[in-house]
């Protein structure tokens, strides 16, 4: 595959060199069997891009062809060739089916493509093959949800270089297929069809374009000349060659003089002369219509044909493309003696083909004339965007030294000299060219003007006299000017007497021609219109889901308990919609915030239908942290999350996720529990907002009592606790018992205990390790590089009261638990450690760490450590009034129970 | 006629930002379908609509996102200004609030946009001139100190909508031809088509033709 951009323009490059005539019309030593024609086929570079090549240059470069498939489509009676190219784009990852029309097959050139059908290898496609019924076993449909079944047929053989068989083509696109539909990837994120809608639009416009032709589209009128002169190998003399070139009423508009036998000498037929003959060209200039202003446009010289297009002045601007071309069909069909030159000119948006040629002489050698035409048809090719031929222009003229000759019958003395027009008609009887164009052997599809003048040829020279030397050559009409094509009138059709320089008159025709020229105004105006439409329904069709509502509403959301929200997603646009939520920007990542599930994530919808998309909220251990970090630092009302519904290649919506937590000891910071004087289950979320953003060094109590509770309990289990804080897994979180435990803590209830001791120590766990900053927080840093408990308690000191005194109770707690063989001193150690100097920075385990947050549990809470503690207790000897504060600051609790949680506290110092 | 590979030479991503009800889903429909929608529901998300215009003979694709102006969704929709390659912010004359939070919206754009994206203020609702509560010329010295385009327009009576969103556009290929804006940059709100080739000009062919006569 060609799709390096420095291969293709140096086959640019190759081409432009040989379209040079002297390397085309070279004596090719390949080329002695085959015509030149075909030998120039072959060096053209543009061709030797295979048609896989050909394909991919319809394609930009991330999208690859990966194969191509010959076929055709029956439309009405006709058979329309199609190229179906299989093409993924890289960046998107996705495949399709192109279905393209082209102009030839094999198509020679980008532009024969165009793109007829696009088929998206999405779950909706098929490739079927039901030949029930059918008129040809060769033959498959292919269908999507945005395309109608099309029917293609196939032939058994392959034309287009680099195409590949039925089998070979089915099974590319049955394994593309199930590549996409398979891969995890192109089911979890977007399947990204979004480039198949420039081809879609495009097309669009064109098509559009092309239907409203008509409005903008209209015919002018251009005068056509031509002049045809075989000069019989003489040089330039003072032939009067105004009375050829300026006939007519009106100037001219394009001039075709087309000259044969300028030179049949054996060296210029050995060296191809094709060097225009200047002197040649200057005089046809001066002998012009008086009223135009002219300029040569190109002239192009094989041997002895010459063809100069000559253009008034003004029309320059407006010539778009010209192009010259060669044919030989001399000896060998190599040599330029005899054979075709031709010019290709685009004059506003018509094309049009002039040919001078000069075919096989003699009589007897119609046949050879034939082929020498079949020849230049088959062999001229244009090195243009299309490469086009003759054929595939609007409008041809055909003008030479044809060498048909008057095929006289035995008997009969043909009227050559005589001037009455009947005269004329009776020798075109017998005229081979209208004889074997009556055929179809040659000039199919072409005109000629009804001849009013004497034969042409042969004449003596200097005079109007037919042959006289001894061959008595019969005269003929041999110098001819034929058209094929639209809107093309014949104003006049002549042969001039007065030249006598030559054996041959020579001949003019002047022409109307109805060129199609673009009204650029009227142009411009429905271009704008077409791309508006365009516009006008991309905004249109651009696909719309609705959902029955955009705010979800969660009603009260407490800690640990799934809450479920459904809504539902509709497709009633008229194509199928793909729809999924979009990843939010870091640091999120994700299409939702950590205590949201949202199922399915993307889904497609066909019209009409709907989906079901369940979103569950659940403030758990892994969310509780990240929730209540939002809510204290939302600005605005609280929303749990908005969600963006995304429509592919459409709008995006958003959905709210709202509700009110309902507050909980979990996840808020000591200090916050501290500045409570109510039970939490009593405060709105916004009361505890404001209670998290309170940053006042006052407190209610010194120690919440949540923690107090639970070392309470804990302490009078005794040795009831094993297992306990061995560690951080939270599988009492996960029963349902585990929220009459949250309820217990959130009430402050006086009744006992709800649960095992193994359920309060990871309670107690939980309310440690949920916070947003740990315990030891700001100085977990610093005092991981302590190395004994006393430079420790120095900044422990420094942390709020709050921090200081639960890590203090906490670790006589512990020491004292350890002490009596309750707990077990390396889990205590470890377990704690992690919670309690837990890293901010979201790092993966770190064993190093962890060891070093061991090491530093371990010092405060083996038995060895002695009066450590005390210092840091004397400087907050607070501790036995968090009762009392407690006490003081309840209104509710049940006095007993706090006065019990007193002595409890006191008991442990 | 040789095939065009786009229709368009260049997309530009606007986005449209602003409080809540000044009319900014009203602006774009009025540019994009030349009517006024009238009870026209609170945009819940982003919307967009494309319009191909001309600017300098350059077919130039509009692609404009049409953002919710509740301040629930501000945090959402400042993903949206990536990329943009022109920020129309709107108010409403006839609500001052609107007029006050300009600089709240004005600083988020100049955050999340690159520094050559070209900010157009739009004050909406100038068919309210019974109501007006922003003079127009304490809201052109707002545009001028801060070196915004402005353009009092009406989404009602289309009165300077089409003018608002090209200017904003010749203003952003004024910067392309200045070499202001990097194309090939994601962030520059501006991707590249390549040019139609479509018909090569008589004066670029003219001396390839006369090489192909000559020798």
């Amino acid at each position: 595959m060609n799709t390096d951009p420095a291969m293709t323009s140096k086959s640019t490059t190759l081409s432009s060199l040989n379209s040079i005539p002297t390397i085309s019309a070279a004596v090719s030593s390949s080329g002695l069997l085959g015509s030149v024609a075909s030998d120039n086929d072959m060096r053209d570079g543009e061709i030797s891009l295979n048609t896989i090549e050909i394909v991919q240059r319809k394609f930009k470069d991330n999208e690859k062809v990966l194969s191509i498939f010959e076929a055709y489509q029956i439309i009405g009676q006709e058979h329309r060739s199609r190229l179906l190219a299989l093409v993924v784009s890289v960046a998107g990852g996705t495949y399709a089916v192109f279905s393209l029309a082209t102009a030839r097959l094999p198509p020679r050139n980008v532009n024969d493509l165009s793109i007829d059908k696009i088929f998206a290898l999405n779950e909706t496609f098929q490739i079927g093959s039901d030949k029930k019924g059918s008129i040809s076993q060769l033959q498959f449909d292919l269908k999507t949800a945005d395309e109608a079944a099309v029917k293609y047929f196939y032939y058994p053989i392959i034309s287009a270089e680099g195409a590949s068989d039925f089998e070979t083509f089915h099974a590319q696109i049955i394994s593309a297929k199930f590549s996409m539909t398979h891969s995890t990837a192109a089911t979890e994120s977007i399947l990204s069809y979004s480039w198949l809608n420039d081809y879609r639009q495009i097309g669009e416009v064109k098509q559009e374009l092309k239907r409203r032709e008509n409005e903008y589209i209209v015919f002018k009128d251009f005068i056509v000349y031509c002049g045809t002169w075989n000069v019989n190998n003489k040089p330039y003399s003072d032939s009067p060659l105004h009375l050829w070139l300026s006939n007519g009423e009106q100037p001219a508009d394009i001039y075709a003089i087309a000259l044969q036998e300028l030179d049949t000498s054996a060296k210029a037929i050995t060296f191809s002369e094709n060097r225009p003959d200047p002197m040649w060209i200057s005089k046809m200039l001066s002998s012009l219509h008086k009223d135009g202003e002219y300029e040569e446009l190109t002239s192009v010289r094989l041997v002895g044909m010459m063809l100069t297009i000559i253009i008034r002045k003004q029309l320059r601007p407006y010539i778009a493309r010209c192009r010259v071309k060669t044919v030989a069909r001399g000896v060998f069909n190599t040599l330029g003696n005899k054979g075709g030159v031709a010019v290709s000119i685009q004059l506003n948006e018509g094309n049009l083909c002039f040919v001078n040629s000069h075919l096989a002489a003699h009589m007897a050698f119609v046949e050879a004339r034939n082929e020498d035409y079949a020849g230049i048809v088959r062999g001229l090719v244009f090195d243009d965007d299309l490469k086009r031929t003759i054929n595939d222009h609007d409008h041809i003229f055909w003008i030479g030294d044809l060498n048909y000759r008057i095929e006289e019958p035995p008997g009969l003395q043909l009227p050559c000299n005589r001037a009455s027009p009947n005269a004329y008609d009776v020798l075109m009887k017998y005229d081979q060219l209208r004889i074997e164009m009556g055929k179809g052997n040659c000039f199919d599809g072409y005109s000629e003007g009804r001849i009013k003048f004497r034969p042409t040829y042969k004449y003596d020279v200097g005079t109007d006299n037919f042959d006289s030397s001894e061959k008595q050559r019969a005269p003929a009409y041999c110098d001819r000017v034929l058209w094929k094509g639209v809107r093309i009138e014949q104003l006049a059709y002549n042969s001039i007497m007065e030249i006598r320089q030559s054996d041959h008159k020579p001949v003019y025709a002047i022409f109307r021609v109805k060129i199609k020229t673009k009204d650029e105004k009227r142009y411009k105006r429905i271009h704008e219109e077409v791309l508006k439409l365009v516009d006008k329904r991309e905004n249109e069709n651009q696909p719309q889901i609705s959902v029955d509502k955009t705010v979800l509403d969660f009603g009260v959301v407490r800690f640990n308990e799934l809450s479920v929200c459904d809504f539902t997603v509709s497709n009633n646009c008229p194509m199928p919609v793909e729809f999924m939520f979009k990843v939010k920007d870091p640091p999120l990542n994700d299409i939702c915030e950590k205590w949201l599930q949202v199922e399915p994530r993307a889904e497609t919808l066909m019209t009409d239908s709907t989906k079901r998309v369940r979103v569950k909220l659940l403030a758990d251990v892994r969310s509780i942290t990240g929730l209540l970090k939002k809510i204290r630092t939302t600005n605005w009302k609280f929303d749990f999350d908005i969600l963006i519904l995304h429509v592919k290649n459409g709008p995006d919506m958003f959905l709210t996720v709202t509700g009110e937590y309902k507050p909980s000891c979990f996840g808020l910071s000591v200090e916050t529990l501290c500045r409570t004087n109510q039970p939490l289950n009593t405060y709105t979320q916004a009361q505890v907002k404001d209670l998290m953003n309170d940053d006042s060094p006052e407190f209610r109590v010194t120690m919440p009592r949540e923690f107090f509770f639970l070392i309470d309990y804990l302490h009078k289990q005794g040795n009831k606790v094993e297992g306990a804080f061995e560690t951080l897994e939270y599988k009492h979180a996960r029963s349902l018992q585990f929220n009459v435990i949250r309820d217990w803590l959130d009430t402050w209830s006086s009744e006992e205990f709800p649960g095992t001791p193994q359920a309060a120590a990871e309670a107690l766990l939980m309310l440690l390790d949920l916070p947003e900053k740990p315990l030891l927080d700001p100085f977990v840093e610093d005092l991981l590089q302590t190395n004994t408990a006393a430079e420790a308690m120095e900044l422990i000191s420094l942390l709020s009261s709050p921090r200081r005194n639960v890590f203090v109770h906490l670790c006589m707690f512990l020491r004292q638990g350890i002490e009596r063989q309750y707990y077990n001193l390396q889990h205590v150690a470890s377990v704690f450690g992690r919670i309690l100097l837990r890293s901010t920075a979201h790092a993966g385990r770190d064993f190093y760490r962890e060891t070093r947050c061991r090491d530093f549990m371990h010092r405060f809470i083996s038995s060895d450590i002695g009066g450590t503690l005390s210092t840091g207790i004397a400087d907050s000897s607070g501790i036995s009034g968090v009762g009392g504060g407690a006490n003081g600051g309840s209104s509710n609790g049940g006095g007993g129970g706090d006065g019990s949680n007193t002595a409890r506290i006191n008991a442990i110092n | 006629m040789s095939s065009a590979p786009y229709n368009y030479n260049y997309i530009f991503k606007y986005i449209i930002i602003g409080d809540m009800g000044v009319g900014k889903s009203c602006l774009l429909h009025q540019f994009t379908e030349k009517k006024f929608m009238a009870n026209c529901p609170h945009t819940i998300g982003v919307e967009f609509g494309t319009r191909i215009i001309e600017v300098d003979d350059k077919k130039i694709k509009l692609q404009i996102w049409d953002t919710a102006g509740q301040e629930r969704f501000r945090a959402v929709t400042r993903s949206y200004y990536r990329g943009a390659a022109g920020a129309l912010m709107v108010y409403d004359i006839t609500r001052r609030s609107t007029y006050n939070h300009l600089s709240s919206w004005l600083t988020d754009t100049r955050n999340l946009t690159n520094p050559n994206t070209v900010i157009f203020l739009i004050g909406n609702k100038s068919d309210l001139e019974s109501t007006r509560e922003v003079t127009y010329e304490e809201a052109k010295e707002f545009a001028d100190e801060n070196g915004l385009m402005f353009l009092e327009a009406s989404a009602m009576s289309g009165q300077n909508v089409e003018e608002a969103f090209l200017e904003t556009a010749r203003k952003i290929y004024q910067n392309i031809q200045e070499g202001r804006l990097d194309l090939n940059a994601s962030e520059s709100g501006v991707q590249h088509r390549p040019s139609q080739p479509g018909r090569t000009s008589l004066t670029n062919e003219a001396p390839n033709t006369k090489d192909q006569c000559s020798c």
